[in-house]
């Protein structure tokens, strides 16, 4: 397994280590409930050096980046960060990324550890001006209400401005970190993007305040089902494409991109499955896999599902046949027949990602 | 995949006897008490739900009378003696964080009627199930 920067400050804090799309992470430090509801309510840090990170420089790089990605990198104005995917021919999607516009000329895009060589082969083969920096590139997330007073304790003084889904480069200490104010948790958030070298000093400025704690891959993902947030290779993979994903606002048909003809083409042809949010109603959670079904008819399948510790019941994502996909809709899952319901996104509503500073 | 900490490492209470599915057994005043172990919960992680059985049900050894689950799985729950159902732990309902804080005493499960003496007898005591904890591939 491969090991991230931060791996033996996991270790002295006795963290639970599993294989994570072969990286070795802490999947809990205390336990998933308690960091969850501590990510709610104060602050969470999370180790991410697992993720893939590329750097695009330059007018044609951007352009040649725009048509491996269903959005329109060229649109994004200046500091603005936006949701995309890379897709294979049949639109099936190879991974999710997010596509940082750090200048008129410069993009970092940020995507999984799981299709990682598959997506740099797409990215950077044909591709002068691209740069993929994932193995010498940390990253740490700052997640929670009191996410902004931390960073500002820790000398980024631009998270004092910084506005939902911008990006910027900073200078930390000497060192180039970029900043961007994104997640995976639905509160107000910061992910920060640093040198290999740099991690353990970065996180030790963090652990060593109070009010702080470290949590694990176990949280993130009951806090981003919580929200409603996808996982790359969990609730798509290449059989899936954005339109069972729930990517539909994200694809710019307007433009030129690998895997468009199977989309319009489907998108045409009508009928596919939807991907909604799903809650059980009771303390009984809907699993990865799951079948769904409506009067012992399978409609669906569970791609995500957990117990939701801040809304105290079951909660997950689904593909499900275009007619039951629809609020309010009742139905059954899994092994013991547990009901499960259409839920409006997101789940969880009080998150604190979106406040305005 | 649990990191070993050796100061997890529990012995665990000699009053008891334990099964392979990490259940234990305590039989007092003619009624068997049974919950899951505290090596279970280490590796169930945070318990969000326990479906108990009915009051009045009879089980066999080995029967799935119910399941445990937590943030990350679902686990079956087999009855490791027979017998007749004649109480549940109604507090795990609202509270199944007990089974973790207390998985010995607080967080036990249901209760049965003590007829089947050769199923207990049959089961293992607290040094067998520690020396069969330790033989786990973690």
């Amino acid at each position: 397994m491969q090991k991230t920067p931060l791996y033996k400050k996991h270790q002295s804090l006795n963290a639970k280590i599993v294989d994570f799309n072969g990286w070795a992470l802490p999947v809990q430090f205390d336990g998933i409930v308690q960091e969850h509801l501590h990510t709610r309510t104060a602050a969470s840090m999370f180790d991410c050096s697992h993720m893939g990170e590329y750097r695009f420089k330059g007018a044609d790089a951007i352009e040649r980046f725009g048509r491996e990605v269903i959005s329109d990198p060229s649109k994004i104005p200046v500091g603005r960060c936006r949701y995309g995917a890379v897709l294979n021919e049949s639109g099936g999607i190879l991974d999710d990324l997010i596509t940082f516009r750090m200048s008129e000329d410069e993009l970092y895009v940020v995507t999984n550890a799981g299709p990682i060589e598959s997506v740099t082969e797409r990215f950077c083969a044909d591709n002068q001006g691209a740069e993929h920096v994932s193995y010498e590139t940390a990253k740490i997330d700052i997640q929670g209400p009191s996410s902004r007073n931390h960073l500002l304790s820790a000398g980024f003084e631009a998270a004092q401005s910084l506005k939902y889904f911008n990006s910027v480069w900073t200078t930390w200490r000497g060192h180039e970190i970029l900043l961007s104010r994104t997640g995976y948790t639905g509160e107000l958030g910061y992910e920060l993007f640093m040198a290999n070298e740099l991690a353990e000093e970065v996180w030790d400025v963090f652990h060593g305040m109070d009010g702080i704690l470290p949590a694990g891959l176990g949280a993130r993902d009951t806090l981003r089902t919580e929200v409603g947030y996808a996982l790359s290779g969990q609730d798509f993979d290449e059989t899936v494409t954005p339109l069972e994903a729930g990517m539909d606002s994200f694809v710019a048909w307007n433009t030129d991109f690998v895997g468009k003809g199977a989309l319009e083409a489907q998108r045409d042809r009508g009928g596919f499955q939807r991907f909604v949010p799903v809650r059980t109603g009771s303390r009984r959670a809907p699993r990865h896999g799951f079948e769904i079904k409506s009067d012992g008819e399978a409609v669906g399948v569970v791609t995500s599902g957990t117990f939701g510790p801040s809304v105290g019941e079951g909660v997950g994502l689904a593909r499900l046949d275009e007619k039951y996909a629809s609020p309010d809709v009742v139905l059954t899952t899994g092994p013991k027949d547990i009901r499960l319901e259409v839920a409006e996104t997101p789940i969880y509503k009080e998150g604190s990602c979106r406040v305005k500073i | 995949m649990r990191k070993e900490n050796p100061e997890a490492v529990s012995t665990f209470p000699e009053d008891l006897r334990y099964t392979k599915d990490h259940e234990w057994v305590r039989l007092d005043g003619g009624v068997y008490t049974v919950g899951i172990t505290s090596h279970a919960t280490e590796q169930l992680g945070d318990v969000t739900y326990v479906e108990m059985p009915e009051v009045g049900a009879e089980f066999g050894v080995g029967d799935e009378v119910g399941t445990v689950e937590s943030v990350k799985a679902a686990s079956d729950v087999y009855a490791p003696v027979g017998g007749q159902v004649t109480e549940v732990n109604g507090e795990l309902e609202d509270a199944p964080e007990r089974v973790n804080e207390s998985p010995f005493e607080a967080g036990w499960f249901f209760k049965l009627d003590a007829s089947a003496l050769a199923d207990f007898d049959a089961l293992m005591n607290a040094g067998a199930y520690e020396t069969f904890v330790q033989g786990l591939d973690h």
